[in-house]
């Protein structure tokens, strides 16, 4: 009986979504594991090797799927777990990895407890991704600068833009709680996140009309948390306090030795060696405090944050070359300061039950956010001073704002709730700046305030007419004025529907979403979005041995918003305001999936997933320059397809053999960026799954 | 010096209270006697129920058996179901079963697993979350007895289960750019608190609603984009004050780098127009007017404006 739930909830999870070939989902050995001595021990190792030829472009391959060739260890679980409760150091040990050498997602994850004493946990996992950008950068149809002939490091970068090496991100948490059953509990944690590997930049050079010209980084970043904490069950109330501190450096060296010039006509700009140093250390260190009790009529929730954080930072640029107009050119500039954001975070929930059937929830939360800080920025140009400006800047952001959440259960099969929310919102801001050589010209701009507020009111009901089958709908409307942006919230409403039926073989859900923003119908200001969903899912598995997934979402979104820009009308910059920019995405997506199993010996799944946006266009004429720009990136349609297909076949009872296949297939119908990034690439594995 | 004293002194009392173990009451014998409020201890459950009760030391509750403290309202099968005298009279039937969760109401399977997990601090908000709101309570995601995943009793591994309501979600992360949940290296609670969230720090503090910030108060994003978190002199207030999905779509998008525009110049200028309120209240400025659109090098914004998110040491983030 326990195998065959355990069968069953590995088919119903098999058959959902599985977008990588591997590791595989099959299970070897007993699930009831072997005991040793006082312990039970489970534990299946997966070793395999993976493949992929691509086709295309691989830079987008590299930064959309990456997985490449080579043996790795794609999945491992190990269990220990104390029989009566009561080992010697531990009564549970939890381990799992994925990915471990070298793919490009790897992870993790160690669980050590003792009942009452400890419990201990890890999660690592490493990304290495591939930044699309070095390649961008480097055409020459796209921002006239040209495609990189040599570089500094020839270690991070190869010909036409491409680079050898991923940027890889590491990040580790661990939890460590200590007596975790007893009302006085003790936590400490420490998290690291660090990440490195080539990335891009752009250089200004000698005046601010020339153009960008790349330069390449080697990313260093590094962030430490640390956390100590305590949580006290006292007279019905939980307090929970932490203290935690980080520090994030960041000592990304960017340099440039080679030459490298512009091909916009008449610009001689030429950069031939450039090195920046700009360190940056901070720290954010930072409190929580929690009040929290629940009483048969009453609850109360609080929670007080407060993070001050703090930057400083020195930059030292230097720049040697050719001038736009053909001369020496050499630049220096240096900067320094510092930056300063406290944050404080407050939430006070109450909640009220006066029946079984009523709950009522009102909560406030204010939200206090100040910046501020000072820059010291020095230009020496061609060895002439053109002094040292200092800047400061303030940014203040407070907001209050208010819910109240009324659910009333009628009764097993209606219900329904609504909530009605208030917000105020208050940026503060002010500039200046200061020449110390010449101090009386120095100006302080005013302080600008601008205060927002936006009222929201939701209300739906839930129908439940027989267990399996279940109804959702709702609706929400939200006015504000002042939004800080054309696209902020200022005038949407949302409608969320969903049906469901679900029993133990099967599941079928329907849901639509609609959401509208409609602000200022100007045509210079205006802004419209109308965003619809629709979705279909089943799942169904008449027998352990079979299993279907399928469902299909439609994403419908078209903006119209207000645009202005300058275009060079002869000599003279000219306003151009009166075509709206418009954007079309008619997205559909689709999944298919089937597992098929024979008497455990062999299980099959075959998927198919497909996003297709088919764009759209608004059907109004294009004539000009103008028009035709803004039409030819109103729609972006493209086509990222993938079907796979993996075989598992037991061996023994201890051994299994897999090998699988994935297909990606992404292609774009319209070439945006001058230059084609469709590819298609055949991954697949083969693996050994075993238990000793 | 006394109070560093006095809370060593404390911390070495609570550890020694806590390692007292409890007499070794051999492999699952440490149910409570029955008693007469009906309660008939853990090992009369395993006569009948022996698939659940034979694999329950590896359970995250068989703490409360193990620990042989635990009153028996809270201890083995009864500190869920309840006591269970008159399930075993009645020789079986749900019905028989005080708490049959899956004869309860959302609301009360709600109510029983929060009479002891309500103040764990994650689920503090567990009352106002939308999927309370929805119905959705501890057992449509949770499989106590038949869990497939090794922390957090879950029915599924997390992201799928997250996919069977949310399939609108999951399309997004099958688009070419996106986070990486699909491959296994982020999960869905690494952003989200499925029990609800406090309110959001950011935009007008209302929505999104389940959008976890942890021990800080700032958007997850900036627990893995750790150097887009600032403090800068020259911060891009959108990103402060409205958020980052002002640009991203955080779960996939068909853009490169999760923009919602396919170019980056009608990102960055559908805000920079002149018009909604921007920081001085008239407007948020236009581009320069030395910058013609028409030429390529001007359509790349962030080309130049390398250091969109924040920069210390220009005003106009290019560098």
């Amino acid at each position: 009986m326990l195998t065959r739930l355990y069968l069953v909830f590995a088919i119903a999870a098999g058959a959902a979504a599985q977008q990588v070939v591997a590791p595989t989902p099959a299970q070897v050995g007993s699930p009831r594991g072997d005991n040793t001595g006082n312990y039970n021990i489970t534990q299946s190792f997966e070793l395999g090797y993976r493949w992929s030829i691509v086709g295309g472009d691989l830079g987008m391959y590299r930064s959309v799927d990456n997985f490449g060739n080579g043996i790795r260890l794609l999945g491992s679980n190990l269990t220990v777990n104390s029989r009566d409760g009561h080992g010697n150091l531990f009564d549970e040990i939890l381990l799992n990895t994925m990915g471990l050498g070298n793919d490009p997602y790897e992870s993790a994850m160690l669980r050590v407890q003792k009942n009452r004493l400890y419990r201990y946990d890890l999660m690592w996992r490493s990304q290495a991704y591939y930044n699309p950008g070095l390649t961008i950068a480097g055409s020459n149809a796209l921002n006239g600068t040209p495609a990189i002939g040599s570089v500094g490091n020839s270690a991070l970068f190869a010909t036409g833009g491409l680079h050898v090496r991923d940027t890889q991100r590491r990040m580790q948490d661990h939890d460590l709680t200590l007596l975790p059953q007893s009302k006085v509990r003790f936590r400490l944690g420490y998290s690291r996140n660090v990440e490195d590997g080539p990335a891009l930049s752009t250089v200004q050079l000698f005046d601010t009309n020339g153009p960008g010209l790349p330069v390449f980084a080697d990313v260093k970043r590094q962030w430490n948390e640390y956390r100590l904490g305590a949580d006290v069950d006292l007279a019905g109330f939980r307090f929970t306090v932490t203290r935690r501190w980080d520090f994030f450096k960041e000592d990304t060296p960017y340099h440039f030795a080679g030459l490298v010039g512009t091909t916009t006509l008449n610009d001689q700009t030429a950069l031939k060696q450039y090195n920046r140093s700009e360190p940056i250390h901070g720290a954010n260190p930072g409190w929580l405090g929690n009040l929290f009790t629940h009483r048969k009529l009453w609850g109360v929730n609080a929670r007080l944050t407060y993070t001050a954080g703090s930057r400083d930072y020195i930059l030292n640029e230097t720049a040697f070359g050719t001038s736009q107009f053909g001369g020496a050119g050499n630049r220096q500039i240096l900067v320094g300061g510092n930056a300063n954001r406290p944050d404080l975070a407050g939430d006070f929930a109450l909640s009220f039950y006066p029946t079984e059937k009523i709950t009522v929830v009102n909560n406030t939360s204010i939200v206090s956010n100040r910046i501020d800080g000072a820059s010291s920025f020095s230009d020496v140009q061609n060895g002439n001073d053109f002094g040292t400006t200092l800047f400061f800047r303030y940014l203040a952001i407070r907001t209050v704002s208010n819910t109240t959440d009324l659910q009333y259960r009628l009764s097993r099969v209606f219900g329904i709730y609504a909530q009605y929310g208030y917000s105020d919102r208050l940026i503060r801001r002010s500039e200046a700046s200061a020449d110390p050589l010449q101090f009386s010209q120095s100006y302080i701009n005013d302080i600008y305030s601008v205060s927002n507020h936006m009222n929201t009111g939701r209300i739906g009901f839930r129908v439940r007419p027989w267990k399996p089958f279940t109804v959702n709908l709702d609706g929400e409307i939200g006015r504000s004025n002042f939004p800080l942006t054309p696209v902020s919230e200022k005038q949407y409403h949302s409608i969320n529907g969903r049906a469901e039926y679900r029993t133990k073989r099967a599941q079928l859900s329907t849901s639509y979403r609609q959401m509208y923003n409609l602000n200022a119908p100007f045509v210079f200001s205006t802004y419209l979005s109308h965003d619809r969903q629709y979705s279909a899912n089943a799942s169904w598995a008449p027998r352990d041995a079979i299993s279907f997934d399928a469902s299909y979402t439609k994403m419908h979104l078209d903006t119209r918003g207000g645009i202005a820009f300058f275009t060079l009308n002869g000599a003279r910059p000219s306003l151009s305001s009166q075509s709206p920019s418009y954007y079309t995405s008619n997205l559909h997506a689709a999944n298919l999936g089937v597992r098929l199993s024979w008497r455990r010996r062999a299980e099959l799944f075959a998927g198919y997933t497909i996003t297709k946006d088919t764009g759209g266009a608004h059907g109004l004429p294009t004539t000009g320059v103008v028009q035709t720009l803004l039409t030819g990136v109103e729609a972006f349609p493209l086509t990222y397809q993938s079907p796979m297909g993996r075989v598992s076949v037991r061996i023994t009872p201890k051994i299994r053999w897999n090998a699988g296949w994935q297909f990606y297939d992404y292609a774009e119908e319209v070439h945006l960026f001058g230059y084609n990034q469709n590819y298609r690439a055949h991954t697949g594995f083969t693996s050994v799954l075993w238990s000793f | 010096m006394a109070a560093k004293t006095a809370v060593l002194m404390f911390l070495g009392w609570a550890f020694a209270a806590a390692a007292q173990t409890p007499p070794a009451p051999g492999p699952q014998t440490a149910a409570p006697p029955a008693n007469a409020a009906g309660f008939v201890g853990s090992n009369v459950c395993r006569t009948c129920h022996a698939d659940v009760s034979q694999s329950f030391y590896k359970n995250a509750h068989f703490k409360s058996v193990a620990s042989g403290k635990e009153p028996p309202e809270k201890t083995g099968c009864e500190g869920c179901h309840g006591p269970g005298k008159a399930h075993v009279e009645a020789r079986g039937g749900k019905t028989t079963i005080p708490h049959a969760f899956s004869l309860m109401t959302a609301k009360a399977a709600l109510e029983d697993c929060l009479g002891c997990h309500a103040a764990d601090f994650n689920r503090a908000n567990i009352r106002r979350s939308e999927h309370t709101l929805h119905d959705v309570a501890c057992i449509s995601c949770h499989s106590i007895h038949h869990s497939t995943t090794p922390k957090f009793l879950l029915a599924k591994q997390q992201h799928e289960m997250c996919y069977g309501c949310h399939s609108t979600i999951r399309a997004q992360f099958e688009m070419p750019s996106k986070h990486r949940v699909n491959e296994g290296f982020m999960e869905c609670s690494d952003c989200h608190n499925p029990h609800g969230s406090f309110a959001p720090t950011w935009r007008m503090g209302q929505r999104p609603r389940m959008v976890e910030q942890a021990v800080t108060n700032e958007e997850p994003c900036l627990k893995c984009h750790v150097d887009k978190r600032g403090p800068f002199v020259f911060e891009h207030a959108p990103v402060r004050v409205e958020g980052c999905e002002t640009c991203h779509n955080p779960h996939g998008s068909m853009n490169a780098k999760l923009l919602k525009r396919p170019v980056v110049f009608t990102v960055c200028l559908e805000c920079h127009n002149g018009s909604g309120s921007g920081l001085r209240g008239e407007g948020v400025p236009l581009q320069s007017s030395k910058h013609n659109m028409l030429d390529p090098k001007y359509q790349r914004c962030t080309t130049c404006h390398v250091r969109l998110h924040g920069s210390n040491a220009d005003r106009y983030f290019l560098r």
